[in-house]
């Protein structure tokens, strides 16, 4: 039996003008408790600018291999009130889904089908949306108490701090010295 | 109802031409998705896979947690809080991948706690000095980064995106490793010989880490068919030893392996036998901390009970329900 708190999906900005990426998931009660869950898993050590939790069950996702085999249907009276979707789109193979914009519809099958017929909608490998208010933002009176810790750590965090190689370098020539 | 609808179109497909085509874009260098259609071994293979290394990085915190308040300078307490944290990251990392494929984290952490999952043979090892401290992350964590770089270039998005954000960070976790073996192994007399006891215990169990001999390694064909994996066992398990001897003689450390020796042929250092039966003994549950791992992990998620219980009430209370 499935008993497990809801699962959220995770996107994050790593710096101003970047788009959010997806990243993975947590699980959690509420949305507030998924947002500081996400702080904790993801936010360890990146830069990040702002995180949003958005629960698994209200993201509509698409591969470009699941759009060819399927046909969507718009129904013009069917369509209901309008609200904002959010889109993301996987454009590049190795890449993950990027946030690119928001599109004004009355389903998620009409988001989806107005993501799929944009240009980049042609060429994604995958097409994810969801409506706007379904999302839990951070904002930025979140980014101190929330982000700016795991920046001042780096001088303990980094791999940088270490300088293995010059070290053992000096070590080898100090032998060399001594044959 | 909805203003539109999403539906498959009826198509004569059979798996035959799937598994033509899903091999062709793996070929092509293609990552597959989830919602794309695997083959169910592909995707069989997987969830073993990323579960067992998700259990790997939960466990893997247990050997090291213990000396977080043992450790001898604030700094390197810090240092190694920080990593023991990175591991449990990783694990939640790679729970969601394995997620993408249907399996559910509920599952996966009841699997671990009832004992019936397997992780890395390398955390059934004790850790007796801060010296390991130094051993595991040179040869553990080393080890671990060949492997994980070679997934991160796998054939499955979500693993091969989780690899890479995790790479990023063993590679913290290997020199901070270094970092404490050079300082041990150039220190005072008594410093040195706590280094090389604890080489000589971590460096078998490391060279196991990277699993049976390519002969005996049923799984591989398939994997590497389907680029989940692109070097086998022995590959990894050679590369690792040829970066990693050099490294240690030139500490003064030696390794425990009276057959070890320089190929000049090959450029390789070529090892003795690894002892197999101990490697099967620790996988089946009789290791030296195999025990002691599980209930500490049990005790963990008991001790975590009331946090949990907590935060559903207070969610129930916010909803209103
Ligand atoms: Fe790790
Ligand atoms: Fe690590």
């Amino acid at each position: 039996m499935d008993t497990q708190w809801p699962r959220f999906i995770v996107f994050l900005q790593e710096r101003a003008n970047a788009p959010h990426q997806y990243v993975g998931s947590v699980h959690a009660p509420d949305a507030d408790m998924a947002l500081m869950n996400a702080r904790d898993v993801f936010v360890r050590r990146p830069a990040c600018l702002s995180l949003w939790v958005v629960p698994a069950s209200a993201v509509l996702m698409k591969t470009a291999e699941e759009l060819a085999r399927e046909t969507i249907t718009y129904n013009r009276e069917d369509d209901g009130a309008k609200e904002p979707y959010f889109v993301f789109y996987k454009l590049l193979e190795k890449g993950t889904l990027i946030h690119s914009g928001e599109v004004d519809a009355g389903s998620p099958a009409v988001a989806l089908a107005a993501a799929y017929a944009t240009d980049d909608g042609q060429t994604a490998k995958a097409i994810w949306v969801f409506p706007a208010k379904a999302a839990r933002c951070s904002t930025s009176d979140d980014i101190q108490p929330m982000f700016a810790p795991a920046r001042a750590k780096t001088h303990f965090r980094d791999q940088a701090e270490f300088h293995i190689t010059t070290t053992m370098q000096q070590i080898k020539r100090g032998q060399d010295d001594d044959e | 109802m909805y203003g539109a609808t999403v539906e498959p179109i009826e198509d004569a497909q059979t798996d035959d031409n799937r598994l033509r085509e899903f091999e062709a874009r793996i070929a092509r260098g293609e990552k597959i998705e989830p919602g794309d259609w695997m083959p169910d071994e592909y995707r069989r293979q997987l969830i073993r896979m990323i579960s067992q290394h998700a259990h790997s990085e939960i466990v893997g915190m247990l050997p090291e947690g213990t000396f977080i308040t043992r450790a001898p300078t604030l700094r390197r307490k810090l240092i190694l809080l920080a990593k023991v944290q990175d591991e449990g990251g990783h694990g939640q990392y790679l729970y969601h991948a394995a997620e993408t494929l249907g399996a559910t984290r509920e599952d996966m952490l009841d699997a671990l706690l009832s004992g019936r999952a397997k992780y890395s043979s390398i955390f059934n090892y004790p850790a007796l000095s801060w010296a390991d401290m130094g051993a595991i992350g040179w040869l553990v964590d080393g080890a671990a980064i060949l492997n994980q770089t070679m997934l991160a270039k796998c054939s499955y998005g979500p693993y091969a995106r989780a690899m890479k954000r995790i790479c990023a960070e063993e590679n913290f976790h290997k020199r901070q490793g270094q970092d404490i073996v050079i300082t041990l192994a150039t220190g005072t007399p008594e410093q040195k010989v706590m280094m090389q006891d604890a080489i000589n215990r971590w460096w078998w169990p490391t060279l196991m880490m990277f699993g049976p001999h390519d002969t005996d390694s049923p799984n591989s064909a398939v994997l590497i068919r389907w680029g989940i994996k692109t070097k086998t066992n022995d590959e990894l398990r050679q590369m690792f030893i040829n970066q990693t001897v050099p490294e240690l003689l030139a500490l003064g450390l030696t390794i425990p392996d009276p057959d070890l020796r320089y190929d000049e042929e090959s450029g390789n250092w070529r090892i003795g036998p690894i002892n197999w039966d101990e490697f099967w003994q620790v996988v089946k549950g009789n290791g030296p901390c195999n025990q002691e791992r599980m209930d500490a992990r049990r005790r963990a998620h008991e001790d975590g009970r009331w946090v949990r219980e907590a935060l559903a009430a207070y969610a129930e209370k916010q909803s209103g329900t």
